[in-house]
């Protein structure tokens, strides 16, 4: 019987989807080596200890409750410090954690100051006896890697989304744990936190992207795109170069040859004919999905999924049901 | 020997002495630049000063201006003979050809110097009538390039009328020295009939000193003017390697190995003497840049002032380099295209003033479609285009400098051996289900193909393009001809790379590709890419790499003269087609008729209907050069100009013979929300084959 | 300023790639390797950094067998100043692994900035920079998308998700670069020149025992063939379901 940590990532007091995901790896990591306890570690300001009670709903058993003003944002080394002091005078046979923004940052500090093997991006995790096996897309996303893990703790940093968060309710107990370093001490301090320019990530980092080309017709239309981009919530916008040079979209938004090279998890193209510069652009996203009028339009040789209509139609409904998909997310 | 001789003969001294001074001067300048051997194909060199010198072919282009100019151009010739007769008279007073000519040929003589100095005035009249009324766009240039080319007109007219009067006096003063042959002269003569003997004889040997000293006024100001070219064009047309077919359009070879600081150039040392000679053979008429697809789609770029900049910057830095004393023989009219620096004499020595940004901005450099309209047009066989790339070369080799949408190309180059970001693996994909054989294929049957089809990267992995690869391949196929294709061992020859000025990426896929041809021994191979036929059948050779190349839409013109091409005849609905020549098709390989013909002969019945500018006066589609990896940023773009032309023929399709102007072509036409259908040569004949 | 770059030498992103005989290795046949990107991003930022500062010293260290000392080559065309090379039969795919070999190396150094990839493109797991700087006891930036340096202290951008955080710190600091900082330049064919002749050190590797191993690779399923599911908006629903099931990212 083995116990678990778990980083449970939190935004502000928030928190977030990974969170409950890494929670239910962990969970399901712990039935399988006889049902040992998963700790779930949630740092933030004061009150995220009760927000952070529901992940007894993944099959947290104890919730490690750090609680500090400064932790409202991400105190790096005072939560790397925390995490591996925790680790240290516990035994856990793995800490997981989301391979999120924190997560890149913080899984290597813990595999340093532990000095304990480290995966990153797992999308598949299985312990037999000694060795934990994981599974882990390398070469951006063109060869899955098996991957051997030896040592006690591993630590497991999961690929957000690639897990879904099961349910596994209990009681959760929450333990108030007090930072190890003072918070406000860390030599990587942050001064401000940026809501998304314009709400919306930047081409270059967004898991989504939805991209408009000339099959929209006029520049007001374009707002059909922003709006199927906000109910992704997590989306970027993006132009094809027709359309850049009409001055329709800001340079800045073309994806292709002459512009910006992306490789999203999903790229919604919508009205793109699929011209050689475009693609040459965004032909790596993990998945495309293509809207346009024109069957034989080269985009839907790329896509993996493609619906023949007029964008004006279909984009508005996508929109209504991608925004019904994400609720409770 | 009188006073007036001796006097004469100093004076003659005088200004000959200042002139060859100056000659010195502009031959020492020449000689900072780079030496190259330009002393070889004799024959052919004086051949192209026949024809484009002295017959003034390239002149003639345009009719009208064209015989002005030539009028006062042979005229010129003609009219040095006389000169030459009077500097002798100079010398031994009453000099005359008669003494020592055959009468008829005397006769014959006399009467054109009388006969052409009317024309070379009448011309000179029109030139006048040209530059102040009639203000061709190409002549517009700024106050001092007005002023320079009407003291040459004035002079000029002076000189003739200068000569006219001299001989009309003389007529009054002695008949008999001015035969009936000088019919124009005598008819002058008549209303100074009745004027005193010393009056004429004053009149007389003013006009004659006035001619003299106009002569050697004008010799001596030759160096200080565009009208240089008078001195210089002849020999530039001996020199230059513009005027033979394909031989001359390949870019200048480079050496690597060379152990040297800087490449390509950035200052008028780093050109070789022949660019500079091209700078002093500039008359700045301006064709080059009329015929720009760049400038008249109102980007800066501008052939001629690539020239004159040259010469301007030589004239600024040639005292420098040759520590020139004699500080009166200062710098060279500085005028042209309105460049703010090169008024800037004071910088002239400034850290990092040069040729290079001080005069010729990168904008310019990559603006330019290397289509060769200028070298065309150019009628003293300046190479602009020469200038060009060896600025690009510095700009890259050098100091990496370039339009940061290259880059991408570039390393696609160097990891994918394509300018774009596609897996190499998919190369072939095109013929997937068409049993073509590859090279190795073939060789480990221990067979070889009557030709090799290269394929080219836009044939390989554009879409559209790949639909040109196709209906060549089943046209081969239909003509039982046994073909090969490299598949994925085909990659890039390096052109692109070339024409943007990386000669370093160029000659490592060069020599790549032809390792691989080599080894295969091919001899000869297919293309349908001009690009790629030039490059490997013309610009090969330089690294050693010799194969006999022809373009698809020369071959398929041979199949269908040998009748090879299984052609249905039914569907003999009219077809109107505007074929658009693709630049480095026609200007740099003479490829004009194939295509038409291959049109001819495919469709049973075809309305060939020509745009304005076409053959060798084609417009660009805007690709060349390294363009079609570059953004434009300025001015209208060069597709859409030609695309207009084209849809204006009223043509019912647009036929290319090039995987690049079908882009762009495609591009316009939607861009013009036309439903005209671009397509290459290769698929109008493929929709026509008849096969079972 | 005294600069360190770590770099790796990474196969072309471009490649389509096939899985070696051995099943736990890529089939390296026909591969073009090349520096990484997100390495030659941070070099790209050392270079421009040293540019800004005036004198100083931009150093690349790679690890890894002889073939990497034309990725430390590449660096020196770039502009950097001399290469050294942490000689090793292979470069394993443990992070830390690593990240302890190039703290060895790096301890003595005294830079006043160590920049890393923020990940590599092979294994993309984006340890080493981090884990490094932690063994150093450094601070560090990870994933920087921006980065301003003046007189001993840094402010860099990292992105959230759906957000962005700007920090504050001091030197000496290690950052791993995000993509969008700088763009790579091209080597001048007189780089490349120049660079033949820079300073090339190689050295034996002090790597940690690695913990991590490859079982197995494997190609993903193959994309099923892009398919039209539908026509106009009726279509819809069927998409997002093999969104949320199918692809999984919804």
């Amino acid at each position: 019987m083995a116990n678990f940590l778990v980083f449970a990532e939190t935004r502000g007091a928030e928190l977030r989807k990974v969170a409950g995901e890494a929670v239910s790896v962990a969970r399901r990591l712990a039935d399988a080596t006889g049902g040992g306890e998963v700790h779930a570690l949630v740092a933030g300001p004061s009150g995220v200890g009760q927000k952070a009670e529901t992940l007894g709903r993944f099959g947290a058993d104890v919730v490690l409750v750090v609680e500090h003003v400064a932790l409202t944002t991400f105190a790096r080394e005072a939560i790397a410090e925390t995490v591996a002091q925790r680790a240290n005078s516990a035994s856990y046979r793995a800490i997981v954690l989301g391979f999120s923004a924190q997560g890149r940052d913080l899984g290597p500090r813990l595999a340093a100051k532990l000095d304990a093997p480290l995966v990153s991006d797992v999308t598949d995790v299985e312990i037999t006896g000694d060795s934990l096996t994981v599974k882990h897309p390398a070469y951006a996303n063109k060869v899955i890697v098996t991957l051997t893990v030896s040592g006690a703790p591993a630590i497991v940093s999961v690929r957000p989304s690639a897990f879904t968060a099961t349910e596994s309710p209990r009681a959760a107990r929450l333990e108030p744990l007090a930072p190890a370093v003072d918070p406000t001490a860390g030599r990587v301090k942050v001064v401000q936190v940026i809501e998304g320019a314009r709400g919306r990530p930047d081409l270059a980092d967004a898991p989504v992207i939805v991209a408009g080309g000339r099959g929209l017709k006029a520049p007001e239309n374009f707002k059909l795109v922003e709006d199927l981009a906000d109910a992704f919530g997590n989306a970027a916008v993006g132009a094809t170069r027709a359309v850049t040079d009409e001055g329709w979209r800001p340079h800045a938004d073309q994806i292709g040859q002459t512009g910006r090279q992306v490789s999203p998890q999903l790229y919604v193209a919508v009205g793109i004919s699929g011209a050689i510069q475009h693609l040459a652009g965004m032909r790596s996203s993990k998945t495309i999905v293509a809207i346009n009028k024109d069957r034989e339009a080269p985009i839907f040789k790329v896509a993996d999924y493609g619906i023949v209509g007029d964008v004006l139609e279909v984009v508005p409904a996508l929109t209504q049901a991608v925004r019904e998909a994400k609720k409770g997310h | 020997m009188s006073a007036q001789n001796v006097v004469f003969l100093f004076v003659l001294t005088i200004a000959f002495g200042l002139f060859s001074l100056n000659v010195q001067r502009l031959v020492s300048y020449m000689r900072l630049g780079l030496p190259e051997n330009r002393s070889d194909h004799h024959w052919a060199r004086l051949a192209n000063v026949a024809r484009v010198g002295i017959a003034q072919t390239k002149i003639l282009r345009e009719p009208i201006a064209g015989f002005m100019h030539a009028t006062i151009f042979w005229g010129f010739i003609v009219l040095t003979l006389g000169t030459i007769e009077i500097f002798l008279q100079g010398v031994f007073n009453g000099f005359s050809y008669e003494r020592i000519l055959w009468h008829p040929v005397y006769a014959l003589y006399a009467v054109s110097q009388d006969v052409f100095a009317v024309l070379v005035l009448a011309a000179v009249a029109f030139a006048f009538y040209r530059r102040l009324v009639l203000h061709p766009r190409r002549l517009e240039g700024d106050r001092i390039e007005h002023l320079d080319a009407y003291v040459i007109l004035g002079l000029i007219a002076g000189l003739m009328i200068t000569l006219l009067l001299t001989n009309a006096l003389l007529s009054v003063l002695d008949p008999s020295a001015v035969g009936p042959e000088k019919f124009i002269s005598r008819a002058l003569g008549r209303p100074f009939e009745n004027i005193s003997v010393r009056s004429a004889r004053t009149a007389q040997l003013t006009f004659w000193w006035a001619h003299v000293f106009l002569v050697l006024i004008f010799l001596n100001y030759l160096p200080y003017s565009k009208h240089l070219h008078v001195v210089t064009s002849l020999i530039n047309v001996y020199f230059s390697n513009t005027s033979w077919k394909a031989e001359e359009a390949v870019m200048r070879p480079m050496d690597l190995e060379a152990d040297t600081d800087t490449f390509g150039a950035a200052d008028v040392e780093q050109l070789t003497w022949k660019n500079l000679l091209d700078g002093y053979s500039c008359t700045e008429c301006g064709r080059c840049t009329a015929a720009c697809p760049a400038n008249l789609t109102g980007k800066v770029l501008s052939p001629r002032k690539i020239v004159v900049n040259t010469r301007q910057r030589l004239m600024e830095r040639g005292p420098v380099l040759t520590r020139e004393t004699m500080a009166f023989f200062g710098a060279d009219l500085v005028h042209g295209e309105g460049h703010a620096a090169a008024a800037s004499l004071g910088a002239a020595n400034g850290a990092g003033h040069r040729l290079l940004d001080g005069y010729i901005t990168e904008e310019e450099l990559w603006q330019c479609t290397s289509c060769r309209a200028c070298v065309q047009e150019c009628p003293v066989s300046i190479d602009q285009l020469d200038i060009i790339n060896q600025m690009r070369r510095h700009l890259v080799l050098s100091e990496s400098r370039f339009p940061a949408e290259v880059q991408p190309a570039f390393e696609a180059l160097e990891r994918n051996g394509a300018p774009w970001a596609f897996d190499p693996g998919d190369r072939a994909r095109w013929a997937d289900g068409m049993s073509i054989p590859t090279m190795a294929d073939l060789a480990e049957r221990g067979e070889r193909p009557d030709v090799l089809f290269w394929v080219g990267c836009m044939g390989s992995f554009d879409d559209r393009a790949k639909k040109i690869t196709v209906a060549f391949a089943r046209i081969l196929q239909a003509c039982g001809i046994r073909f090969a294709i490299l598949g994925q061992e085909e990659h890039c020859h390096g052109d692109p790379a070339r024409r943007m000025g990386n000669e370093y990426l160029y000659q490592m896929l060069a020599k790549d590709t032809i390792d691989t041809l080599n080894r295969y021994a091919v001899t000869t191979v297919v293309t349908s890419c001009p690009h790629c036929f030039h490059q490997i059948g013309n610009e090969f050779p330089q690294l050693g790499g010799n194969y006999e190349v022809i373009h698809h839409s020369t071959y398929i013109e041979r199949l269908l003269q040998l009748g090879l091409v299984p052609l249905g005849t039914e569907d003999g609905k009219r077809l109107t087609v505007a074929y658009h020549d693709s630049c480095y098709l026609g200007r740099y390989n003479d490829v004009y008729e194939a295509p038409r013909e291959t049109l001819r002969r495919a469709l049973p019945v075809v309305n060939l209907v020509e745009a304005p500018r076409s053959r060798d006066r084609g417009l660009c589609c805007g690709a060349g050069g390294g363009r079609m990896w570059m953004e434009e940023r300025q001015g209208k773009r060069i597709n859409i100009e030609r695309t207009e032309e084209l849809l204006a023929t009223g043509a019912e399709t647009i036929a290319v013979a090039c995987p690049f102007c079908l882009t762009m072509m495609s591009d316009g036409v939607k861009a013009k929300q036309s439903s005209v259908p671009v397509v290459d040569v290769a698929e109008l004949v493929a929709s026509r084959l008849d096969i079972a | 300023m005294k600069i360190a770059v770590c770099i790796k030498r990474t196969p072309d992103s471009e490649t389509r790639f096939r899985i070696g005989a051995s099943g736990s290795a890529i089939d390296e046949g026909g591969v073009k390797f090349d520096m990484d990107d997100f390495a030659s991003y941070a070099v790209e930022v050392a270079l421009q950094l040293k540019e800004k500062t005036g004198p100083g010293e931009v150093v690349a260290i790679a690890l890894g067998p002889d073939n990497v000392q034309e990725t430390l080559r590449k660096a020196m065309s770039m502009g950097v100043d001399r290469g050294i090379q942490l000689k090793a039969d292979a470069v394993p795919f443990d992070g830390l692994a690593i990240a302890k070999a190039l703290a060895a190396e790096l301890e003595a150094g005294a830079f006043d900035l160590i920049f890393f990839g923020k990940h590599a493109f092979d294994t993309g797991s984006g340890v080493v920079g981090t884990a490094t700087a932690e063994l150093l006891d450094l601070p560090c930036v990870t994933a920087a998308s921006k980065l301003e340096i003046a007189n001993g202290k840094g402010t860099a951008r990292r992105e959230l998700e759906g957000a962005a955080e700007m920090v504050e710190f001091s030197l000496p600091a290690v950052v791993t670069i995000d993509e969008g900082i700088a763009r790579p330049r091209y080597p001048s064919l007189k780089g490349i020149m120049a660079a033949k002749k820079k300073p090339l050190e190689a050295k034996p590797a002090q790597l940690g025992t690695p913990r991590v191993a490859v079982k197995g690779m494997a190609l993903p399923p193959d994309r099923p063939p892009g398919r039209i599911i539908g026509e106009g908006s009726a279509a819809v629903s069927e998409l997002v379901k093999l969104l949320q099931t199918e692809a999984k990212v919804l």
